[in-house]
């Protein structure tokens, strides 16, 4: 038979696994809602996700390719832009709605017991749902300008998890710190453009001068977007020396939001 | 002696009231912000002493509870019945002092716990059933128990906004109670539906008691605390007043109710 010991908030368990693994249904079953709901009442439903990628690519195309020139390391700027594109698009939303995902829930959040970081994983599966539909996009996109996907397909499996790893790791803090202050909800949208600009999303990440390499692996998504372009629209790989201070920085978001959200997880249902 | 299946020790709840607790200057919340992951949960107390808006709204709440038996919680509004509920249902954590349930908790606390209006009844018995704790097989070997309960078989596929209340509330409710669950909480949820429903309610929670399960039960109809309990406590702000016999807590209840109902609340 099941005991549960109910303890103060400090006295709890950092991390724990087999209730994790309890709570599976839930997570299937809010994951299932909010897929289900996303959708309802809207007339295109799951092409929404490949229509954003498509006119951005279209926008982007004719402002930075073809007006403003940007240099692509001779690849097409379609393609070189729809590569980090679809990289960028599943951050930005999936970072988005992670970092939201306590706040919009408080109907769940002060009725029911769950480990509350389910919600954040739900948000991130279904960022993952969408950007393999938005994937879908390149293939045609690919036959069309004749490229052939490089080795570096195999690498963007593990690079995209770096993502993932950056996404929870962030979002763990901003949704714990959003619950008290409602200040994130404005400092989101900002704090996402910022990351973009700072993301080589429209230029090559080569635009910035060598020496600031180490500085701008700092943002793990460079390297990220900077594999995905290497493995689909041609172009060299990212510095492994980028990548590796990439790994570091993900892993600290990780383990300190985790950390800091499990201290403030307790305080969720009386504040909200 | 029978089996314990609900043990509870020198629980403490502690609350700021009227106040959003993370207002104050910029230097204060900076200060606060980076201190508050530091700081345990046994220091909050002497927080609470610093706070000229804090109070318990639970203290000192010692009791365990027979398997299998039914337990009353019973007091006024504000008593502090609902938050012993909600820690015991883990939405909330104590401040203070600790608890051990023996066995699976079921609570039932608010009806209509993970109702999605775009879904169908169908639809949300396996949500809100799954919310609640139970596995999807579960939820399916109950499906037809449920909706038959329910009395909403003609509208089981039609999304739940277009129910109407009482039939939302009905369905709710017919999830909740079929929980598989060794510990039952149940607030106030009797008063759901018209009398009829409340009647099959109550005997739905009797049968519940009688089924072997531990139940933990609020409510202000002292009838059905009388006639369901074998054990009762009674909290008056946030501290435990009687507990023990049945007869005995309604009767201080009632005095309670009597004498003091004439007072504004503090």
């Amino acid at each position: 038979m099941l005991t549960f010991h109910i303890r103060s908030a400090g006295q709890q368990t950092l991390l724990d696994p087999a209730e994790l693994w309890r709570f599976r249904h839930l997570f299937r079953t809010i994951l299932w809602r909010t897929i289900r709901v996303r959708y309802q009442q809207t007339v295109i439903g799951m092409a929404w996700a490949l229509l954003q990628p498509l006119l951005l690519t279209f926008v982007f195309t004719i402002i930075f390719g073809r007006l403003l020139s940007m240099p692509t390391n001779g690849q097409p700027y379609p393609v070189f832009v729809l590569s980090g594109l679809l990289v960028w698009l599943f951050v930005s939303q999936t970072f988005t709605s992670a970092s939201t995902s306590m706040v919009a829930n408080p109907h769940l959040i002060t009725r029911i017991y769950f480990p509350r970081v389910i919600l954040l994983m739900v948000a991130i599966t279904v960022g993952l749902v969408d950007f393999l539909c938005a994937f879908a996009l390149l293939i045609p996109v690919l036959i069309w300008y004749g490229l052939m996907p490089s080795i570096g397909a195999l690498a963007f499996i593990p690079m995209f998890m770096l993502a993932i790893m950056t996404i929870f790791g962030l979002s763990l803090w901003l949704s714990a710190l959003y619950v008290p202050y409602r200040d994130i909800g404005h400092l989101l949208p900002f704090l996402v453009q910022l990351w973009m600009f700072l993301s080589p999303v429209v230029y090559p990440s080569n635009l910035l001068p060598h020496k600031y390499s180490f500085l701008y692996a700092l943002n793990p998504i460079v390297v990220v977007i900077d594999t995905s372009r290497w493995a689909f629209a041609g172009g060299a790989p990212p510095q492994w020396s980028m990548v590796e201070v990439s790994i570091i920085v993900a892993l600290v978001f990780c383990v300190t939001g985790f950390w800091f959200f499990r201290r403030m997880e307790a305080t969720f249902a009386d504040i909200l | 002696m029978a089996d314990i299946a609900v043990s509870v020790s020198d629980l403490g709840k502690w609350y700021v009231v009227n106040e959003n607790r993370f207002y104050g200057s910029l230097s204060d919340v900076l200060g606060r912000w980076i201190k508050a992951p530091f700081q345990r949960a046994q220091d909050v107390p002497y927080a609470a002493s610093a706070t000229p808006n804090a109070i318990w709204a639970l203290r000192n709440v010692s009791f365990d509870v027979e398997a299998g038996s039914v337990m009353g919680v019973i007091g006024r509004n504000g008593s502090g019945k609902s938050t012993l509920l909600r820690i015991l249902a883990r939405i909330t954590t104590p401040t203070e002092g600790h608890a051990t349930l023996h066995g699976r908790v079921g609570a039932l606390l608010e009806v209509g716990t993970g109702f999605h209006p775009d879904l169908s009844g169908r639809e949300n018995i396996m949500l809100s059933g799954t919310m609640l704790g139970m596995t999807p097989q579960e939820v399916r070997r109950h499906e037809d128990e449920i909706i038959v309960f329910s009395e909403c078989e003609d509208f089981i596929d039609t999304p739940v906004r277009h129910y109407s209340s009482g039939m939302f509330m009905r369905l709710a409710f017919a999830v909740a109670i079929n929980l598989e669950a060794e510990i039952m909480l149940v607030d106030e949820v009797l008063a759901v539906g018209d009398e009829p429903f409340q009647r099959k309610c109550k005997a739905k929670i009797r049968e519940t008691a009688f089924a072997g399960r531990t139940v933990l039960f609020t409510s202000h109809d002292m009838d059905s605390i009388r006639n369901i309990c074998q054990s009762c406590l009674l909290l008056d702000h946030g501290r435990v007043v009687r507990q023990g016999d049945v007869k005995e807590c309604v009767r201080v209840y009632k005095e309670m109710c009597g004498v003091i109902e004439t007072e504004p609340k503090p």
